[in-house]
């Protein structure tokens, strides 16, 4: 009884402040949780990327004061015949191995999905190229694609399908691009099957066996079941993949710096040549940002064309 | 790193109240050396030289002074990425290695070392005229050139002696027969047509100025690009590729050569001198049926490609007094004829005291590299040192013009392409 007897202080006292209780605010600690993440993106995304966008707009040589010019970065990209083959080159490395790695990485990931021997350590051993580090694994295939020393043109002329020394795969402009894609998708695929893998082990078996009892078929199950039920985790990993191989550096650096004849230049490394070895700041981040509208209007059209239906 | 600035900033403030206080006080003026200071180079390829300067230079000059140089080794290709940085952020090595044109690059980080530069010239037997070409900035010396790196021919003394010839070819056209002959023996050439930093250059720059093309006039403005003289070069470069090379020498960088002349794929390739170090080290057996050539003469001439190695001081520097006296202690005789010794003759001097150094007596077949450093000459030449002239060699304009027509563009429109490039660039 005593429990509902009102208290004979009747003045008003603010509880005591507690530091727990107020960190506990869900004002508060949602601040806190979401804080670090944005100075963090602000500092090392943010920061640079508005400073990329100054950069691009003054005459800035290395070493020296920058004068604001405007557009004329850009205007000067326009008009310059190696600018527009590295657009070119971007786009077709870009719309190639991401296309063969969606289809090669689905393929992978619904056999990885299936029952086998030793399933788990080939799932493991798939994710090699992704561990090993892009510059040595890209030396490796620097001796596989070398002619002299090429494990690819040794097979080919002791079987006496092509006459010593082969074919020259970074050294024909049209040759070098495709041997560029393929190491490219050899490198991103396990990224794509695992994630995909991911993908598949959610969908429900109830599903199949649904389908199965109304008499589908394997491909009827994948067109009807699998497919639409994975589009956001394609969209995910095909966003990331192509974020991925529009800014590709490395492997292009290592195996032909851009060459032959400029045949494999993209984005990145005209950007980093025009900056860092040519000492223009402002041109190479004018280049560099060429990239976001480009890359935003294709990722704003997967974004459609793959958008999960609402049914 | 860190520490060594912090001390040698408080050194420098030090300095500054005893300078204030000397002067107070009385005529003499006190200067606090620094504790350490830190040269930078890029690996050598030939490692004892990197030693000599670590175990024997370094020590000398802090036994003899007190002051301890530190030697910081960048791996081969990052150095300008390296000197980039600490240009611009205004810390970090006290002096670097600088290459190429970069003496015009960071004019404004880098001190004025014109005096020490004539001291050492005159101390040396004077300077080739062709080193200023890459370290004299309007007027001032930027960088004291300590060595070239020649890029000079390569050829199977054996291979060439199969197809009928005991000397090597002294003109382009000859070298074309020649090539020809041996391709058809089943010994190719290679020469580099890719995107590396130095084999293209080689000889691609010599092949144009020695029939006459050139990129821009001496006044550094007109585009000269196309001409009959380009296009001659071109269609020589052609018809030396399809006709001699192999196929992949389009997509070779820097290392490419080096690996196919080894490999016994290549009979003849534009190298440094280093195929032949490392052959002597690694296959002695094919070492001496190795030589080494001048370039070939074309209808303008013979030239080579300059490429320049010479120490620069940062204007960071605390104490730049000091880092002055160290490369003026570096360039003497006595402490830096050895220091090329190790290196036999890797490194080529630009003072004229070592025309006839013992070093080149140590194989004749280097003899070439040191008789080619006054042909030589900087990408964009006859135009003086520029920022549009590092632009044009960062966008690969003159190696992809000859590479274009090599894959199948036609001469005029590698050069059409060339020239809007060319233009584009010298207007800014």
């Amino acid at each position: 009884m005593t429990a509902i007897v009102a208290p004979a202080d009747t003045t008003r006292r603010r509880p005591a402040f507690s530091l727990a209780r107020w960190l506990e605010r869900p004002g508060v600690f949602s601040w806190m949780m979401v804080g670090p993440p944005i100075i963090f993106l602000g500092m090392l995304v943010g920061y640079p990327f508005f400073y990329g966008i100054w950069l691009s707009l003054l005459n800035r040589p290395v070493a020296a004061e920058g004068k604001f010019i405007g557009l004329d970065n850009y205007i000067a990209d326009w008009h310059d015949p190696a600018f527009w083959q590295v657009v070119i080159n971007t786009f077709v490395y870009t719309i190639v191995a991401t296309i063969l790695k969606m289809v090669f990485g689905l393929g992978l990931a619904l056999v990885m999905n299936q029952d086998f021997r030793f399933k788990n350590l080939t799932r493991a051993l798939l994710l090699l190229p992704f561990i090993v580090p892009t510059v040595l694994s890209t030396i490796a295939w620097q001796w596989i694609l070398d002619p002299a020393f090429s494990v690819i043109n040794w097979t080919l002329v002791t079987l006496h399908l092509i006459a010593p020394p082969g074919p020259s795969w970074l050294g024909n402009p049209d040759l070098a691009m495709g041997s560029l894609i393929i190491v490219n998708v050899w490198r991103g695929l396990p990224f794509y099957a695992i994630t995909l893998l991911a993908g598949l082990q959610t969908i429900s078996p109830d599903l199949y066996e649904a389908a199965t009892i109304d008499g589908a078929g394997t491909w009827t199950k994948f067109r009807y079941i699998t497919l639409p039920l994975m589009k956001p985790v394609i969209f995910i990993v095909t966003m990331f993949s192509v974020i991925f191989t529009f800014a590709d550096f490395q492997l292009i650096y290592v195996l032909t710096r851009g060459g032959p004849a400029n045949s494999t230049q993209v984005f990145a490394t005209y950007a980093f040549d025009v900056a860092m070895n040519g000492g223009q700041f402002g041109q190479g981040a004018a280049i560099a940002l060429t990239m976001v509208p480009a890359l935003a209007l294709m990722i704003a059209a997967m974004a459609i064309y793959l958008r999960p239906s609402k049914s | 790193m860190a520490g060594v600035s912090r001390q040698s900033r408080r050194d420098l403030l030090k300095v500054g109240a005893l300078g204030a206080a000397a002067s107070l006080a009385g005529p003499s003026i006190v200067r606090a050396a620094p504790k350490a200071m830190t040269m930078m180079h890029e690996s050598s390829f030939i490692p004892p030289y990197d030693a000599f300067f670590k175990n024997k230079l370094a020590v000398a000059y802090e036994k003899a002074t007190g002051i301890k140089i530190n030697y910081e080794v960048v791996s081969v290709g990052s150095l300008l990425t390296r000197v980039t940085t600490t240009a611009e952020n205004g810390s970090g090595p006290d002096m670097s290695t600088v290459g190429f044109n970069w003496a015009y690059l960071f004019d404004e980080k880098l001190i004025d070392v014109s005096d020490i530069a004539a001291e050492i010239g005159k101390e040396g037997g004077g300077w080739y005229d062709n080193a200023q070409e890459a370290v004299v900035v309007n007027g001032k010396w930027k960088a004291i050139p300590y060595a070239n790196i020649g890029q000079l021919m390569n050829w199977r003394t054996d291979w060439f002696k199969e197809a009928g010839y005991e000397k090597f070819p002294d003109t382009w056209d000859e070298l074309l027969e020649a090539g020809i002959k041996l391709k058809k023996n089943g010994h190719p050439f290679g020469f580099e047509l890719g995107h590396g930093f130095g084999d293209n250059h080689g000889w691609l720059y010599p092949l144009l100025w020695s029939y006459g093309g050139r990129e821009v006039e001496a006044d550094g403005k007109t585009i000269v690009i196309d001409s009959d003289e380009t296009a001659r070069a071109i269609d020589y470069c052609r018809r030396l590729y399809k006709e001699t090379m192999v196929e992949d020498c389009l997509g070779w960088t820097d290392v490419s050569n080096n690996k196919a002349f080894l490999s016994e794929q290549i009979s003849c390739t534009n190298n440094a001198e280093s195929i032949l170090w490392l052959a002597k080290k690694d296959f002695p057996e094919m070492a001496k049926v190795i030589d080494q050539s001048q370039n070939p003469t074309g209808p303008k001439g013979r030239f080579h490609f300059l490429n320049v190695q010479a120490h620069a001081i940062f204007s960071h520097t605390p104490d730049k007094q000091a880092a002055k006296d160290f490369l003026r202690w570096l360039m003497k005789p006595e402490n830096l004829g050895p220091w090329y010794d190790v290196a036999v003759t890797y490194y080529q001097p630009f003072l004229h005291k070592y025309d006839d150094a013992p070093m080149w007596n140590v194989d004749k077949r280097n003899i070439p590299y040191r008789d080619a450093v006054a042909s030589a000459h900087l990408p964009g030449w006859p135009a003086p040192l520029s920022r549009a002239q590092v632009e044009v060699i960062a966008k690969f304009v003159v190696i992809d013009m000859f590479a274009q027509a090599c894959a199948g563009k036609s001469t005029k429109d590698a050069i059409a392409e060339a020239k809007q490039k060319l233009t584009a660039i010298y207007k800014a």
